[in-house]
């Protein structure tokens, strides 16, 4: 019996680790091991109020804080029966999209990117790609940007609140958020051409379309809704998220796993352009036309290619969504029209779906029940690098350790987060 | 010599590396001076040996952190507590000294033993091994890590803001949330450092830079009492990111009071 190890993966958010074993050119076990310390989150989060859990919510994860702040927000203000504004509800869309980008460009210029090839970090990468590179680091620059102006720091801002914003961005920060903007999105294309060239493996491409769900955006492409869409052509409520992500507890992970009907499945932005990849508009959805293909729906690898789809598409929403807002007024904060009630609410966090459920009861929180999209992911990763794992060996191919971090690399794990999504009954 | 400096994540959210990682561009200017030759979460060659500056994000929940965090100081030259989750314990640690840990962590993960490790009820690393600066924040300021930095590599002492937030209102010439608009403010007993953002916006502080050096307590019950609060409310309030430290004031506070009281 062969143990293929590595204690603990380099270039992800937290701490996880790979143990395949093989036993005659058979792979017999695969696990993703998470050693994420438990911080036991829900538990802090009962007999809080709806404000203090907005304090708490985002410290789960730094990549994805606002959406964690966001799906809690939805999910108090449905049971506390608030109704924002229409210029809440852009500030809101306009910070989100300030992280989707801020995540997806970390995770492609400086987590990903360097395994394509055959670099340890990006620093090395530099001198043969400072084309590709530098431009990468200021859309991630101007996603930290608009994150700051629009929550008041880059990692757990405080201004959004429950019912609306302590302060808005002024008319002269708009317009220098759409005027960084426009400047970005002649590199961005030249970005997406590259990424169009790079060959990418195909040791980890499965023999079937995997399963995929994300939120129903509507008309257009997005990432905020209340149905959810299943590659099996269902459409689901997300209260019903308990039966779709079927939690269970694994002993060698603090985080969570979740099946849909016995099947693995995958979150995050290949399932958001499996899904709704036809919704999206200008030139996303040309260089969407140009470079979507089958492989899509069996190799988590091209994870790289949604995302940066996801980035072309988000800086021009964001000039958009500019232009939009600029004519409202500053609405006060929206006070509720009841202290007690229980809802879910749900966004598309860069990785994927994220659940957050509360019972209030005056004010203070009864139950909390959060799920992130990490922790729906990791069964499909373990059964990615078996198939990883199948295929090399079959090729005879040795060292095999780089390519099976380089797989869960793919799907952009935030370990973090999906050590802390529980439930919890007082 | 160029200083030897690894970076090092253990339980928390890596806001405090993220923090590094989005100021590349600064970063990027210290690599005459340093070489970071560990920081797993942005490169894959991580070196482990002899370093002169090690900066430890993130609480102690597990064996394995405990084996990890003693292991590094023993090879480092200086350790550095980076983010209030390494400094103070982190959000995970607000429950300190109300007991009923192994009923929380059975609520949350059932009777499923997991074997990869065995956690605890969090802690900051200095319950552990010998750390010489801390700096706080929820996550931290890159202005302040980079100057901490300039300084260390210089051989001098970083030096935090001996005072609260407060003073970082008044240089904002922001209105005061407690007397003029009656929120629950925790500015005054909170270490300053993040430029006051949060009331800058209209939010009132939650203190997440940690307790300030003879943080006021009694007083701040005294002006959130009036606003309406229980006293089980505030103290929640202060323990929310004070973690151990505010934990030990309060006892201090309680004690105190106990003391008065018997005279």
């Amino acid at each position: 019996m062969k143990k293929i190890k590595i204690d603990l993966m380099s270039r992800i958010e937290g701490h996880g680790g790979i143990l395949v074993e093989v036993d005659k050119n058979e792979v017999k076990d695969v696990k993703v091991n998470i050693y994420e310390g438990p911080r036991l989150i829900e538990q802090l989060l009962i007999g809080k109020d709806y404000n203090e859990c907005l304090n708490i919510v985002p410290r789960i994860c730094a990549i994805c804080t606002l959406s964690h702040r966001y799906a809690a927000t939805r999910a108090i203000e449905k049971c506390l029966g608030i109704s924002v504004k229409k210029k809440v509800s852009l500030m809101r869309e306009l910070m989100h999209l300030g992280e989707i980008i801020e995540s997806n460009s970390l995770h492609v210029f400086i987590l990903s990117l360097p395994d394509f090839f055959g670099y340890p970090s990006i620093t090395e990468m530099l001198q043969e790609h400072e084309d590709i590179i530098m431009p990468g680091l200021k859309v991630k620059e101007f996603a930290n940007f608009v994150m700051r102006k629009t929550s008041a720091r880059m990692i757990h801002g405080e201004n959004p609140v429950v019912g609306g914003f302590g302060k808005y961005a002024t008319d002269t920060e708009l317009n220098e958020i759409k005027r960084r903007s426009e400047e970005l999105i002649p590199h961005m294309i030249n970005i997406v051409e590259f990424f169009s060239t790079v060959k990418v493996p195909t040791f980890c491409q499965e023999e079937e379309d995997a399963t995929f769900m994300c939120l129903d955006s509507g008309k257009e492409f997005g990432f905020v809704g209340d149905k959810v869409l299943i590659s099996t052509g269902e459409k689901r409520d997300i209260e019903e998220y308990e039966k779709l992500t079927n939690e269970r507890v694994v002993s060698h992970s603090f985080a969570k796993r979740s099946k849909y009907r016995d099947k693995t499945f995958t979150v995050g932005a290949l399932a958001r352009i499996n899904l709704m990849g036809e919704r999206l508009t200008g030139e996303s959805s040309k260089y969407y036309r140009k470079m979507y293909n089958s492989k899509w729906k069996r190799n988590p690898l091209y994870n790289n290619h949604a995302q940066l789809l996801e980035i072309l598409f988000g800086i021009k929403k964001i000039a958009s969504i500019v232009d939009k807002i600029k004519h409202l007024k500053d609405p006060e904060i929206e006070k509720p029209k009841r202290k007690t009630g229980e809802a879910t609410g749900a966004v598309e966090a860069p990785r994927g779906i994220l659940y957050h459920h509360f019972a209030l009861k005056n004010g203070f929180i009864t139950k909390a029940d959060i799920v992130t999209p990490t922790e729906q992911n990791l069964d499909e990763m373990e059964k990615s690098l078996r198939t990883t794992t199948e295929t090399l060996l079959k090729d005879s191919k040795k060292d095999l350790e780089p390519k099976l971090e380089m797989v869960v690399r793919a799907y952009d794990p935030c370990i973090s987060c999906s050590a802390h999504m529980v439930k919890v009954i007082h | 010599m160029k200083k030897k400096i690894g970076i090092y994540g253990f339980t928390g959210c890596s806001g405090d590396q993220l923090t590094i990682i989005h100021s590349e561009d600064k970063l990027i200017s210290f690599f005459d001076r340093i070489e970071i030759v560990s920081f797993s979460m942005a490169k894959s060659d991580n070196e482990e040996g002899e370093l002169d500056i090690a900066f430890i994000e993130g609480s102690i929940t597990t064996e394995e952190q405990k084996k990890r965090i003693i292991e590094i100081r023993k090879r480092t030259g200086i350790m550095v507590g980076i983010g209030s989750c390494a400094c103070f314990g982190g959000i995970q640690s607000m429950k300190l000294g109300e007991g009923g840990y192994r009923k929380r962590f059975e609520e949350v993960y059932g009777k499923t033993k997991i074997t990869i490790d065995t956690a605890f009820e969090s802690l900051p690393i200095n319950e552990f091994v010998k750390v010489d600066y801390c700096i706080p924040g929820c996550p931290i300021s890159a202005k302040q890590f980079f100057s901490c930095l300039t300084k260390l590599i210089n051989d001098f002492r970083p030096v935090l803001y001996p005072f609260s937030v407060c003073t970082e209102c008044k240089w904002r010439e922001n209105l005061c949330l407690l007397t003029d608009k009656n929120l629950p403010c925790l500015g005054p007993v909170t270490r300053a450092g993040c430029g006051a953002v949060c009331p800058e916006h209209g939010i009132p502080c939650v203190g997440c830079w940690g307790p300030v050096d003879e943080a006021n307590v009694g007083y701040e019950f005294k002006l959130l009492l009036k606003q309406g609060f229980s006293r089980k409310e505030i103290r929640k309030k202060f323990k929310m990111f004070g973690g151990k430290t505010a934990e030990e004031l309060l006892r201090t506070l309680i004690a105190e009071k106990k003391k008065i009281k018997e005279s």
